[in-house]
Order: C-alpha cells, then sequence, then structure tokens
C-alpha cells in the first residue's frame, strides 16, 4: 500500500522546480499533512493536482472561505423526508476513501473551523464526527494537504500557530526564469523567443511585489498572456489585458505598468 | 530706447539660440506618478526616491550662436547617487513630445541598471548595452532616439582633430553600444550626451540636510510644492575663520562668480520673499556653512529646550535602544535614549463641545463593533439545525402547506476577536504647520487621538495612546497619554489636551519602545498604528536614508515580532518613502488632514472586520 503507485497516464502537467515531488511522495508516505505556501497563481494546486494523480488518490479540493463552518468540512444533519439524513462533507468523505483532501486558502477559513483538523494531523489520525459520535480513523492512504499565500491576506489573518505547527511546510515561489519558460512553452506552445520576453518581463514586474503591488504578476496570468498570444491577439493587448490591468486599479500604476511592458514588446 | 531694444535683442537672440523645442516638451511631473515604479520594476533600489536635477556646466563648445545669447552653457542630465534618482525637470530635446516622454523612460532604465566599470564612455556605453540586450523593446525606442539624436551632434569632420576623435568615440558607441570604444584624452569636454547619465554627478555632500531642514522648517513655509523635488548642488565649506566678514561697498561686478563662497558680512533676513530660492536656482553649487547666525525661528526653537522646571516630567531615567545604521548594516546597541514623559500641565478635562457631536456617532459605531457572539436562527444554512423552526415547518407540512426552501438552520456569526492597538502620534515641531483652514496639524493630531480614544473605549479593545519627538540620540521624547493600564478618563483625555508640538522625529527609537510595550498585551492581535507627518528626521545625521533605512528596520523588527505596523499620514509627499517602510498595503495618505479623525476611525473599523 505505501509503495509509490504507477504514475498514471493523464497526470497534469507539473514543472517540477526542485525536489518538491519527492518530498511530497514521502510525507505521504510516512503520514505527515503538508502545508504549501506561496503566491497566487505559482502552481500549488496544479501541484497537489499533479502528484495526487501520480500517486493514484482521489482528489478532493475544498476552497475556504470565511464563512466556512466546521460542519462545512465534516458534514451535517440535512432534513429529509420525514426525517434527518447525515450527509458526509468533503473532509470525512476523503477520510472514508482514502484520498487526498486539498483545503485552499485555508486562512480564509474561520479559526474554530481548523480545530477539526487537529486529531487528524496528528498520529492518531481520526475524524471525530460529534453530531453522529462516530470516531473515523484515517486509513494509511489520506492525506491532508492545505495551502494559503502568505501575501496578500488581511493584515489580520493568519494560520493560528497551533495549526501550523501540525503540518511540514513547502515554500512555493514563482519558477527560476527557465523553469518558468519551461512551464510557459509547454502549456501554450509559444515560441521560445517571445517566452523568454515574457518571463523577462515577469522578473521586472515581480521586482514591484510589497512597493506598488500588493502581489505581483504569477505564472498562471503569464500563461494566459501566452495563450492570447497564441490565438493571434497582439503582443500589447495581450500583455495588457492580462500582465496590466490584472495587477492594478489605478490609473497611474497600469500607464507605469504597461510602460514597463513596453520595454519588452513595444508597440508598433 | 536702449534698454527696450536690448530686450528685444537679447529674447530674440536667446530664442533662436535655445536647441529645444518647448512646444514638445514633456516635463517631470507629467510621469512623476509613473516614475518611481517604473524604475524599481527596471531593478533599481526601490529605497531612492525621484529628484530633479538643476543645470551643470559642460564646458563644451558651443555654437557661435549660443556664445551670442550667453545661453547654452548649462545642461540637465540624470544620474542616480546613494540617496536618489534625478532626472531633468523638463525634457524638449526631441521636436516629438512622444520621443521626449520615452527618454525618459530611457534615462530611467539606464539609471536603474548597476554601474558597470571603466571611464565615463564606456560605463554609460556598457550600460546602455546592457538595458538593450535585456529589453528588446527599449531597443525599439533607443533606436528611435538615436536617429534622432545624431544630426544634433557636431559633424566630426569640422572639429578640431583631438576633439573629433572623442566625438567619433561618442557617436560609435551611440550607434552601437556593444562595441567597446577608447576614449582620446582630451582638455575640452565634449558636448553632452543627453541620452547617456551624467558623466561626473554632482557630489549631493549633506545638501539633503539643507533641503530636509527647509522643508521641515518650523515656521511652516515650505519652498513651494514644484520645486520640492528640485535638488541643488551644494557642497559643504567650512566657515572662513581668518577674518571678519567683508563688507561688500561696491556693486559685485569684481567678484568673479555667482556662486564662489564668501563671507560677508550682513544680517541674516527674516523676509518670506523667494530670492534666495531664485538664486539658489541660477546657481552651480551652493555653498553651506555652520555660521554663528541663525535665523530667529531656528534660534528661537533651538534655544526653546525649556528649564526643567517647566519641562514635560520625565518618568524615570530612561531606556537605552538599539538604532539601525544602514551605512554599517548592523543595529548599533544603545544608541538612543528614550524618557518616557507626562505632558506638562495636563488638567483633568472634559471631551471639547465642538467635538462631542462626532463622538457620540463614533461611540455608537463603535459599540456596535464590539464583539459578541450571537446564535442567529433561522438560517439558510449553518452548523446547527433550529429545532423550533423545524417542528413548526413538519407541522406545517404536515397539515398541507408547502413552504419552499425553508431557512431551518442556526449559526455563529462571525464576531470574536482580541484585539490590542497602541497609536503612536508624531508630535515633532513640524506638526506646528497648519493645513489650510482647519489650524496646525498638531490640532488635527489632537482631535483625532480624542476622537480615536473615545471610540476606541466603546469598541472594548485594549489600546494605548503616545506620542514622540526627539533631541537627538540622547533624548529621544515618548509622551505617555494613556497606557494600556490606564482607564480613558477625564485624566487621560487631559493629557491629550495638553501635548505640543517640540523638536524632531526619531521615529525607529518610537517604534521600537512602542513594539516592546504593545508586546507586552495579551491580545492575539496587536496593531502599531503611527500617525505621522513626514519623513523621519533629526538633528544630527538622522535624515535622508539614514532615518527612514532605521525606521524601515524598526518596521521591519516590529513585524517580526508579530505585530502589525500600519502609518496614517498627512504628508502627501509619502507615496515616495512609504512604500518602502510599510509596504504597498502598510499605509494611507490622508488627502485633507482636517478628515484624519474619520479616516483614523473607518480604518480601525476596517481592521476590525
Amino acid at each position: 500500500m505505501n509503495a509509490p503507485l504507477p504514475a498514471a497516464v493523464a497526470a497534469p502537467f507539473y514543472q517540477a522546480q526542485g525536489d518538491e515531488c519527492r518530498l511530497f511522495e514521502a510525507a505521504w508516505q510516512q503520514q505527515l499533512p503538508v502545508l504549501i505556501k506561496g503566491p497566487t497563481g505559482c502552481g500549488k494546486t496544479r501541484f497537489v493536482a499533479h502528484m495526487a494523480a501520480r500517486l493514484g488518490l482521489p482528489l478532493i479540493t475544498v476552497s475556504c472561505h470565511d464563512d466556512l463552518s466546521a460542519a462545512d468540512l465534516v458534514g451535517r444533519h440535512l432534513i429529509g423526508d420525514g426525517q434527518t439524513v447525515w450527509c458526509d462533507g468533503p473532509l470525512t468523505r476523503a477520510v472514508r476513501q482514502g484520498g487526498i483532501c486539498y483545503l485552499d486558502e485555508v486562512v480564509e477559513a474561520r479559526k474554530d473551523t481548523t480545530v477539526v483538523l487537529h486529531p487528524l494531523t496528528d498520529d492518531r489520525r481520526m475524524l471525530p464526527i460529534e453530531r453522529t459520535g462516530e470516531l473515523l480513523e484515517a486509513p494509511p492512504s489520506f492525506m491532508l494537504v492545505v495551502s494559503y499565500n502568505p501575501g496578500y491576506q488581511h493584515v489580520l489573518k493568519t494560520l493560528k500557530p497551533s495549526t501550523r505547527q501540525r503540518f511540514v511546510a513547502m515554500s512555493f515561489d514563482f519558477p527560476a526564469p527557465d523553469v518558468e519558460l519551461a512551464v510557459l512553452m509547454q502549456e501554450t506552445g509559444i515560441a521560445e523567443s517571445q517566452a523568454r520576453q515574457l518571463v523577462t518581463l515577469a522578473g521586472q514586474l515581480r521586482r514591484l511585489t510589497g512597493y506598488d503591488l500588493d502581489e505581483s504578476v504569477s505564472t498562471r496570468l503569464l500563461v494566459y498572456a501566452a495563450k492570447l498570444m497564441m490565438s493571434g491577439m497582439s503582443t500589447q493587448l495581450a500583455c495588457r489585458t492580462a500582465l496590466a490591468e490584472p495587477l492594478s486599479d489605478e490609473s497611474d500604476t497600469i500607464a507605469a505598468l504597461l510602460a514597463v511592458i513596453d520595454t519588452q514588446f513595444p508597440a508598433r | 530706447m536702449e534698454d527696450i531694444v536690448g530686450g528685444w535683442w537679447d529674447r530674440l537672440v536667446r530664442r533662436a539660440a535655445y536647441r529645444g523645442h518647448p512646444a514638445a516638451a514633456v516635463e517631470l511631473e507629467q510621469i512623476a506618478g509613473q516614475a518611481p515604479l517604473f524604475f524599481r520594476a527596471m531593478g533599481g533600489d526601490p529605497a531612492l526616491v525621484l529628484r530633479s536635477t538643476v543645470g551643470t556646466e559642460h564646458g563644451a563648445r558651443r555654437r557661435l550662436i549660443e556664445r551670442l545669447a550667453g545661453t547654452g552653457t548649462k545642461v540637465e542630465l540624470a544620474w542616480r547617487d546613494s540617496q536618489a534618482f534625478y532626472l531633468p525637470d523638463k525634457l524638449d530635446l526631441y521636436p516629438d513630445a512622444a520621443l521626449n516622454r520615452q527618454l525618459y523612460f530611457w534615462l530611467m532604465a539606464l539609471a536603474a541598471t548597476p554601474v558597470p566599470p571603466g571611464d565615463w564612455l564606456n560605463r554609460n556605453r556598457a550600460a546602455t548595452a546592457a538595458c538593450l540586450a535585456a529589453m528588446p523593446g527599449l531597443a525599439l525606442v533607443y533606436q528611435r532616439l538615436v536617429t534622432g539624436l545624431l544630426p544634433m551632434r557636431p559633424d566630426p569632420a569640422r572639429l578640431p582633430a583631438a576633439e573629433a576623435a572623442v566625438e567619433r568615440a561618442i557617436q560609435a558607441a551611440l550607434r552601437q553600444p556593444e562595441i567597446e570604444q577608447i576614449l582620446p584624452a582630451i582638455a575640452q569636454p565634449p558636448l553632452p550626451v543627453p541620452l547617456w547619465l551624467h558623466p561626473a554627478p554632482p557630489v549631493v555632500d549633506q545638501a539633503g540636510a539643507a533641503a530636509q531642514h527647509e522643508a521641515q522648517n518650523p515656521q511652516g513655509k515650505r519652498p513651494d510644492q514644484r520645486s520640492r523635488r528640485r535638488r541643488y548642488r551644494a557642497q559643504r565649506v567650512a566657515q572662513d575663520e581668518r577674518k571678519n566678514g567683508m563688507l561688500l561697498v561696491f556693486r559685485a561686478e569684481s567678484l568673479f562668480t555667482w556662486d564662489e563662497y564668501v563671507k560677508v558680512n550682513r544680517h541674516t533676513e527674516e523676509d518670506d520673499d523667494n530670492n534666495g530660492e531664485a538664486a539658489a536656482e541660477d546657481m552651480n553649487r551652493l555653498s553651506i556653512a555652520q555660521d554663528a547666525h541663525t535665523k530667529s525661528s531656528k534660534l528661537k526653537f533651538d534655544l526653546d529646550l525649556p528649564a526643567a522646571a517647566y519641562d514635560d516630567s520625565p518618568l524615570g531615567p530612561g531606556l537605552k535602544l538599539p538604532e539601525w545604521n544602514w551605512k554599517q548594516q548592523r543595529l548599533v546597541e544603545d544608541h538612543c535614549i528614550i524618557k518616557p514623559m507626562l505632558p506638562r500641565d495636563a488638567h483633568p478635562a472634559a471631551l471639547p463641545d465642538r467635538l462631542l457631536p462626532l463622538a457620540r456617532r463614533l461611540r455608537r459605531q463603535f459599540q456596535a463593533l464590539a464583539p459578541e457572539r450571537v446564535r442567529r436562527s433561522g438560517e439558510a444554512s449553518g452548523p446547527d439545525i433550529d429545532i423550533d423552526r423545524v417542528i413548526r415547518f413538519m407541522s406545517e407540512r404536515m397539515s398541507g402547506v408547502a413552504i419552499a426552501e425553508p431557512a431551518l438552520y442556526q449559526a455563529w456569526p462571525p464576531g470574536e476577536r482580541s484585539l490590542a492597538c497602541l497609536t503612536l502620534a508624531d508630535l515633532s515641531l513640524s506638526t506646528e504647520s497648519w493645513v489650510g483652514e482647519s489650524g496646525r496639524v498638531i490640532d488635527v493630531i489632537r482631535d483625532s487621538l480624542l476622537l480615536f480614544a473615545e471610540a476606541l473605549s466603546a469598541s472594548g479593545d485594549a489600546f494605548g495612546l503616545y506620542g514622540f519627538s526627539s533631541i537627538r540620540r540622547q533624548e529621544v521624547r515618548l509622551q505617555v497619554l494613556k497606557d494600556f493600564a490606564e482607564r480613558y478618563d477625564d485624566n487621560t483625555r487631559g493629557r491629550i489636551i495638553a501635548i505640543r508640538p517640540g523638536y524632531y522625529t526619531r521615529m525607529g527609537a518610537a517604534i521600537r519602545q512602542s513594539s516592546r510595550i504593545l508586546l507586552q498585551q495579551p491580545a492575539a492581535r496587536r496593531l502599531l498604528l503611527i500617525i505621522s507627518d513626514g519623513k523621519p528626521n533629526d538633528l544630527d545625521h538622522y535624515e535622508g536614508r539614514y532615518g527612514i533605512e532605521d525606521t524601515r528596520q524598526a518596521i521591519l523588527e516590529a513585524r517580526r515580532d508579530g505585530l502589525l505596523p500600519f502609518c496614517v499620514t498627512v504628508d502627501r509627499e509619502a507615496g515616495d518613502y512609504l512604500p518602502h517602510l510599510f509596504g504597498h498595503r502598510g499605509y494611507v495618505v490622508v488627502q485633507q488632514a482636517q478628515t484624519l479623525p474619520q479616516v483614523l476611525t473607518r480604518l480601525y473599523a476596517g481592521f476590525t472586520r
């Protein structure tokens, strides 16, 4: 059971930046929960999907929001035909199936919500379901993965230290230029010279993170820009719509971003 | 008659000799909003601020008509040093405004590239080549700029041999920046290249200090907004102690230049007109010397140190705090002494009547903010079943009344929070300046503190109020207006009312001490709110980049300790340096100081949501 499964045929493309795939696999074998942090659009979700496919596990993704309650995760009684019916939440389902439960943007969830994860994340690996009195034991293949973006959150929102301490943590960042180049070409089929220009441009725009922009251009946005270019849009327009406008609403900032874009893709 | 004709001739010949294209001029102000971002994106050091240059004499050969008109001796070039990057105030080199605009961006990209080794020609050439290699879009712009520039350069064939060699090297470097050139030695400097950075940037010595002091002018007189960015080329001169100042009895024809330093025996004028500014504009170099005469405002200020009996009451001998020295990149231990003080003459007082209506409204708003966990029934979704409604629903269903989608759940809306907020207000003398009709900055700060305290005490969150000012590193004064343990009552209100502006802004030490106080609070989230009106500065070298970097370090330390620093400023220029200090979302600039109380309370409400 603990041996890595042969790679599934349709594993989504993921370009490894380092040892993260091996690390993830080791964590899965050792039954450790994993915390992934990194900026928006740097490939966290894609990585988890890729690994789930590679390990041949069902993946259940929950996008957390600030109304997400414990019941949303664990499950709840619904009222059926003259009686109440218990309905499993995504977390319970993942535990029963022995798959990967992936909580995206976990800091967005309310703090009391994340506490239900605690018994699952230590060596007990239990999920007590209060409402039904059931005590679920997680099978060895079950894995809990949470992710969040340390950058842009509300200043008062971070993960509780007691929750954070229960995970092994991996830090993701935007890929190195050469890796990002490979990702762009693989994902969109764009020519190398243009991909290189996009990657250089991304490097320039990322210098602004924290000063002029909350969060700079992501690999995802670069892929979008490349896709627009591949579908025949002019480079200028593609960059404007995919790289400048999504980053800011202030006209001054956008004008400056366009000036930066001009240094790579001039208006002809 | 001679005067009039002379004036005409002068205007005519000046216009004829002028090389630029005023109709296509682009001013720095037009791109000032985009410039810092662009500069940073190109890789420029984010700590540098944007300034405009003044003309420097280039000493190159001028055309006949220029010599006739007496113009063309100066040129405005861009450069960068450890404090700022400098751009010309106005560019009108090309007849096309778009091209002039692109020249600005080109200069910024060039100034942002690391300086390669070599003489000035090869430095610029190599930097150009590096820019072009990295940015194909910019290369296109550069081609246009060079194509436009080359016809304006002198023809090497018509120059003396030595100058022609240099000119050829320059033109070759412009055309093909990737090929290294040998710069021939020559006495006569060549015509400046507006596409390149300044060959020998003026050393801006401590001129920053002068500019700073002027900006912090205690009378609140500030040079007009436009010229604030302007950086005069200055040198610091030792006071000539050998003799008494000479008495200027005749007109100054015998003085060879305007800007030579001569000690003149004349009294310091106190007038507000901007003759001095106009003269500074004309000079190549400002000489700055320390002399015994100070303008009365300055004098009054420094002698204003109160006698011990009248000073604020110090609480203990003071605490030693470290300070960050950015040049050495290290924290200097025990560098500052911070002295907690209570304002003198503080009498218990009620809230001033004029603030009462606003205070009442804020109290109501903030009481609503007070965290309470209430169970809400009748929700469409929620963790618990609303038994009452279920029973009702069942019975209604039994009786045959159908209801679509009943709301049968109970929910716990979010409410809990544990928050401590320390407000640190800048009480330096610069807060004595006036803002519009609403009074002085200090009055606005006082009202804001009063109202903010009213609001906070209504919300039930723990809060402390402090003010700070400084006189060198030996005395950073921290006014304790209300500490966390105290109740907010007439005593504390009296202290807030008694705050007075004075001295300077050593922000780093005050932030460090505030962080320490805040760290002792047991709350889960701790907010450090700083109200400021300008850059950090003090009498000694604590100004410009030194002050900024120390403050930045103090804020980084606070962040590391888990505090949430946030800055509210009334300084409109704050956009230049606050992103570096607090990050993009860590500050807000209050455009109209009068609205500070509302901004503060709105902000706080936003934080606690």
